[in-house]
């Protein structure tokens, strides 16, 4: 084997070692010591990341790609299984970005969850978790991301359904379970479609075979996919529900990590879908309609939580909206970027909940930023990274999208909906911002608030360097696979800026209004749509399911048992002839005796008459 | 008449007048009912043999299976009577009556 393929190779082989040997530890019967998860799961993780860095730098001198096959898993007369993984230019970046991630999630959750009794099945099930999106993330197979993607999706419903004595969070694990599903229903239909058709689930087969084919119906089958694990609109109720899981879960599986997997997948599948105008064009319009309609859910959200899950999902929209624009590799560098800030705002959040003693409303939050300085000062350049604030981390990403989005012909209503979506970006932070650091303080006196840990401290700051300088290191240091349009006018170039700083400057006008009753009444109708998330949840979880048991109720007991039962099968016959049978026995009075003598006389008379 | 004609002719009437005078039994009206059946099973069976015609032969016994049916509804009306009223006595039946 070429010395670097087996140097990508033998450093997975290592990574999972490592990552599962703290796992088969907890299968023995033997107790945990009470570290175990600062001892052995963090070191395991920041030890991962550590081997994962050697194929990055390795690739990044190089440049080299590998594709390693090993074991035969199943062999039928049609199609071969075997485990084999992708060293490509998106899987060794993810893989050390997203252990990066997670090492500091991890350290973060040693202080989070310090009082539950159950912290070590914690860290468990998020090591479980990273393995599998780990598989899926280097899988060349599909068979083999498959497992991946359902493993993530089934430890997602674990974490989400963390605190199972409260019943929010079992209906959110569900949902989040059901709308995975959904999704999954895609994903198979696409592997489904490529086994019979292309006769093979390895990517560089499928690449190869599929030139010819019309490949609208597998592509659909994994956008479906992608709009449910990546939470595109029309599946979406499950990210801002999952929210009801402890912040280091919302902070990796549904900022980072998991949620980025549909999107990864349809990256994967790129080739595909490069000829293919059906599918662009509906990854562009979706994607749109996604990023649009969660920033305006956002924007009147109150719990921070809340808020930050749908600029989780607004970002999710704008990768959609880079896939539909034929531009995977900008998708990916997003995912990259994204996972840093998205990462340290859910860890800010978390330290200013705890810190408040379990408060997650912003209206009872204020002046943190005296009180918990660092904390807003991780919060600010986590949200000027997310609003693409210039040469932050997520400038790079954001404003590369968006400049292609400006020089491509595609879809004006596309375009509009997504620069709307980038100033609302920037409404919404402010308004966190805003609410939770600036003004004065509306909560309790007597709040812990301490952020001199350095299980907290620590992991904000690397998550801090990362927003920083993130976007940078990866742009310096890969190859744009497309080139890019380098020259426009000047207002499509400052666009994204633009309106960025447009929607900053209203939230500010709007946030000091609030002192001030410029209208006795607001608006109420667009606040309604906002408040109840577009009236999705209501009409989806409620009103559906209200109309079906009615349905169901009138089937079963107006047409059923009243109508063909009672009044026109075997309760018409009684009910048709128990009149008649009181009326006829209302006409009868009796006496026997009289009438058969009557009758007697009558028939002997007869008799007597003829006879004469 | 023929004597034959005139003693099934008058057997049908006496079970007939036994049926509509009846005094205190309902077995009483059941059993003159048989009689008139009796009779009129008699008057079928002469039927065939006085007058020759074979076609008709198989008339009484319709008629005998037909008032066995009737007699065991009859009967069947009697106990149910006898349950529910106490007794077999005619004047036991006047809820009709006003």
């Amino acid at each position: 084997m070429h010395p670097t393929t087996l140097m990508y190779t033998s450093s997975l082989l290592l990574m999972f070692a490592v990552l599962l040997y703290p796992l088969l530890v907890t299968f023995t019967s033997l107790p945990l010591n009470n570290d175990w998860a600062s001892s052995h799961a963090k070191t395991a993780v920041k030890s991962a990341f550590l081997i994962s860095l050697a194929p990055l730098s390795l690739f990044l001198s190089t440049g080299m790609e590998a594709v390693t096959s090993s074991w035969t898993w199943m062999v039928t007369t049609t199609l071969d299984i075997t485990l084999s993984f992708k060293f490509d230019h998106y899987s060794i970046i993810f893989i050390p970005i997203a252990l990066y991630v997670t090492w500091s999630i991890l350290e973060f959750a040693t202080w989070y969850m310090h009082s539950d009794p159950l912290m070590n099945r914690f860290f468990k099930y998020l090591l479980t978790f990273l393995v599998a999106m780990l598989i899926l993330v280097s899988a060349n197979n599909l068979f083999q991301l498959f497992i991946g993607w359902e493993g993530v999706g089934i430890m997602s419903f674990l974490l989400i359904g963390w605190w199972h004595g409260r019943a929010d969070a079992n209906t959110a694990a569900l949902q989040a379970v059901l709308y995975n599903r959904v999704g999954d229903i895609g994903l198979i239909l696409g592997m489904a479609w490529l086994a019979t058709n292309v006769n093979s689930w390895d990517i560089q087969q499928m690449f190869i075979l599929s030139k010819d084919l019309d490949m609208t119906l597998p592509l659909l089958g994994l956008i479906l996919a992608a709009t449910g694990k990546s939470a595109q609109f029309g599946l979406h109720p499950w990210l801002p529900a999952a929210m009801e899981g402890p912040t280091p879960v919302s902070a990796l599986l549904h900022s980072s990590t998991m949620v980025v997997a549909g999107i990864f997948l349809l990256i994967r599948m790129s080739p595909l879908m490069e000829n293919n105008q059906t599918a662009l064009t509906l990854c562009l319009c979706l994607g749109a309609l996604t990023t649009m309609f969660t920033a305006t859910c956002a924007l009147t959200q109150n719990d921070i939580k809340k808020i930050v899950a749908f600029s989780t999902s607004s970002q999710l929209g704008l990768m959609m909206v880079t896939i539909g624009l034929n531009q995977p590799q900008l998708a990916f560098l997003h995912i990259c970027t994204h996972a840093f800030f998205k990462a340290m705002l859910f860890l800010c959040s978390g330290s200013v909940i705890h810190s408040l003693n379990d408060e997650q409303d912003i209206r009872k939050m204020g002046g943190l930023h005296h009180l918990a300085p660092f904390t807003s000062s991780c919060l600010t350049v986590g949200s000027l990274a997310l609003t693409g604030a210039p040469f932050l981390a997520g400038f790079f990403s954001k404003d590369a999208i968006i400049e292609a989005l400006n020089t491509s012909h595609v879809n004006a209503w596309a375009l509009t909906l997504t620069l709307i979506a980038t100033s609302f970006t920037a409404i919404y932070s402010l308004r966190v911002i805003f609410f939770v650091t600036m003004g004065t303080p509306r909560f309790l006196p007597l709040s812990p608030i301490n952020e001199n840990n350095p299980a907290v401290i620590n992991p904000l700051k690397r998550l801090a360097w990362g927003s920083i300088f993130g976007g940078l290191l990866v742009m310096l240091n890969i190859n744009l696979f497309k080139t890019p349009v380098l020259t426009m006018p000047a207002e499509l170039k400052l666009a994204a800026l633009a309106v960025s700083v447009l929607g900053l400057l209203t939230a500010l006008e709007l946030a000091t209004l609030t002192s001030k009753q410029f209208k006795v009444t607001p608006l109420r109708t667009p606040h309604h749509f906002s408040t109840s998330l577009g009236f999705v949840p209501a009409i989806i979880h409620r009103q559906i399911p209200q109309l079906s048991l009615l349905l169901g109720q009138k089937i079963a007991s107006q047409m059923v048992d009243q109508t063909w039962l009672e009044k026109t099968g075997p309760k018409a016959i009684a009910n048709a002839t128990t009149p008649l049978a009181s009326a006829t026995s209302n006409m009868q009075q009796g006496l026997i005796k009289t009438y058969l003598t009557l009758f007697l006389m009558t028939l002997v008379l007869v008799t007597l008459i003829s006879a004469t | 008449m023929t004597p034959t004609h005139f003693t099934i002719s008058s057997a049908f009437l006496l079970g007939m007048m036994g049926l509509a005078f009846h005094r205190t039994h309902l077995l009483s009206a059941l059993l003159c009912l048989e009689a008139m059946m009796l009779a009129l099973f008699i008057a079928l069976s002469l039927w065939s043999l006085q007058l020759d015609a074979t076609g008709c032969s198989t008339a009484p016994m319709l008629m005998l299976a037909f008032s066995a049916c009737e007699a065991s509804a009859g009967l069947a009306l009697l106990v149910a009577t006898a349950r529910t009223h106490g007794t077999g006595h005619m004047q036991a039946l006047n809820l009709l009556q006003c």
